[in-house]
């Protein structure tokens, strides 16, 4: 007699698709992934009231509302796209920002999950400042200056396409893989990440991690040039625009572990502080 | 590990994920703006698509809109619960142009036709003199046929989606 046990994950995950990892779907999502970039850097040309910063404050609050439902990890940068593309078209009041990035998550989530989040659920998050009939009202808005089209290209796409072409160990990949997920994340709460295609963050975020574990273990034959080089062919980047990426994304890691500590050292006091500061938790084991 | 599976998704009692950022919401204001950006998107549909889609009516414009026949969808699968006063969305809802057009329809027919199709047609005025002959443009009834993005085709994917059993 078999037993099932159920207790692991209630989402049934379908078997990786092969035809899905061709060069050909790779060529499609290079040519496309264009389309769907925020059109301008609004903070200049579309918004008065909205500063950089909140941005950061609500990508850090949507990023763990994502890690504390456990949603997929396409959901958080799918929806700091939707976020983007709205902004950078529509002025928006920064007291509306909360909603809209619960309106993006709830959208995200329901284009890539099994189980989306509830809109009950988001406006708990959001402290009960907005209600769900609310939400789904700006659902519909988000969705009209989005066009609808939600099916964006994220860097996430491009992770496995890239995985699958370089010479690694396979038990070493889903460490690689984890930690450029969490490179990904952490590239999406920073606006500067914003307008550059996903491919490119998706390449520097896998040579970042693999540079990254280089220095306590082997994880790959390769030096860290050598390495930049194969990445770049993989998804047409040029070089040098891709070591400025990933030195980029090295410093978004390094300014936020930093942060992190600061946070640690001040809010020693309350253990609960350590527990929510958790944000992208994986990078940040790393040593650099 | 011995945690029931359903539970991995409830808010954790007392979640520091749960606090509003910019201070209080004004609702007032949450409603106007969102009147204000659904006017706007439905004023950018109806010159993309020469369609009102409040009341409807196909407008002037490049596109030409005709009703197709035989795509109705039995009363059963609209309306959820009596066919007395739908309100199923909830209170304090405003009807939706949509909803406001099913109940129209459905008042007179046993049928809906959420069904209209779209055709692009070529403006003879507009064609330019000398320019590439696509073959077909001299025939006045060659149409392409475009895909309804925005509204309609979400519309209709509903429709179909609830006509399966």
């Amino acid at each position: 007699m078999e037993l099932l046990c159920c207790e692991v994950d209630p989402v049934r995950r379908a078997v990786p698709d092969r035809n899905l990892l061709d060069d050909r779907v790779l060529q499609n999502l290079l040519t496309i992934e264009e389309r769907y970039l925020p059109q301008c850097s609004y903070f200049k040309c579309v918004q008065k009231d909205i500063q950089p910063y909140m941005r950061r404050m609500v990508a850090t609050w949507m990023l763990e509302v994502c890690e504390e439902q456990k949603c997929e990890e396409e959901v958080f940068p799918l929806a700091m796209n939707y976020l983007d593309r709205f902004l950078a078209g529509v002025p928006t009041p920064k007291t509306h920002l909360q909603l809209l990035g619960a309106v993006c998550m709830f959208l995200a989530s329901k284009l890539k999950e099994t189980i989306p989040l509830t809109a009950e659920k988001l406006c708990i998050y959001t402290d009960n400042s907005i209600k769900p009939q609310e939400l789904l009202e700006w659902e519909l808005v988000v969705l009209g200056k989005l066009k609808w089209n939600l099916a964006a290209v994220t860097p996430h796409d491009f992770i496995e396409h890239i995985l699958r072409k370089l010479p690694q160990q396979r038990e070493k990949l889903s460490l690689i893989r984890k930690h450029a997920q969490t490179f990904i994340a952490l590239c999406a709460t920073d606006f500067k990440f914003a307008m550059y295609p996903p491919s490119m963050i998706a390449t520097g975020s896998v040579g970042a991690a693999i540079c990254g574990l280089q220095q306590d273990e082997e994880v790959s034959s390769l030096t860290c040039d050598a390495l930049t080089e194969l990445l770049a062919k993989i998804t047409n980047t040029d070089v040098d625009c891709l070591k400025a990426c990933q030195e980029q994304i090295e410093a978004v890691l390094l300014n936020s572990l930093q942060q992190f500590r600061q946070e640690q050292r001040e809010g020693s006091k309350s253990e609960d502080e350590l527990d929510q500061a958790t944000t992208p938790t994986d990078v940040r084991d790393i040593d650099l | 590990m011995s945690q029931p599976s359903g539970d991995s998704r409830q808010i954790p009692h007392s979640s520091k994920a749960c606090r509003r950022l910019f201070g209080p919401v004004d609702s007032e204001q949450l409603r106007r703006d969102c009147d204000t950006l659904m006017a706007s998107c439905l004023q950018e549909a109806r010159q993309r698509w020469n369609f009102d889609f409040v009341t409807e009516t196909p407008l002037e414009g490049n596109f030409v809109w005709e009703r197709v026949r035989g795509l109705g969808v039995p009363k059963l699968y609209l309306t959820p619960g009596s066919c007395g006063g739908r309100d199923d969305t909830g209170g304090g809802r405003r009807p939706s142009p949509s909803a406001a057009v099913l109940q129209g329809t459905m008042a007179q027919e046993d049928h809906v036709d959420l069904s209209l199709s779209c055709t692009l047609v070529p403006r003879s005025s507009e064609q330019p003199e000398g320019s590439p002959e696509t073959p077909g443009t001299s025939q006045s009834r060659k149409r392409r046929q475009t895909s309804m993005t925005d509204f309609y085709h979400s519309k209709r994917r509903l429709v179909f989606c609830k006509r399966k059993p």
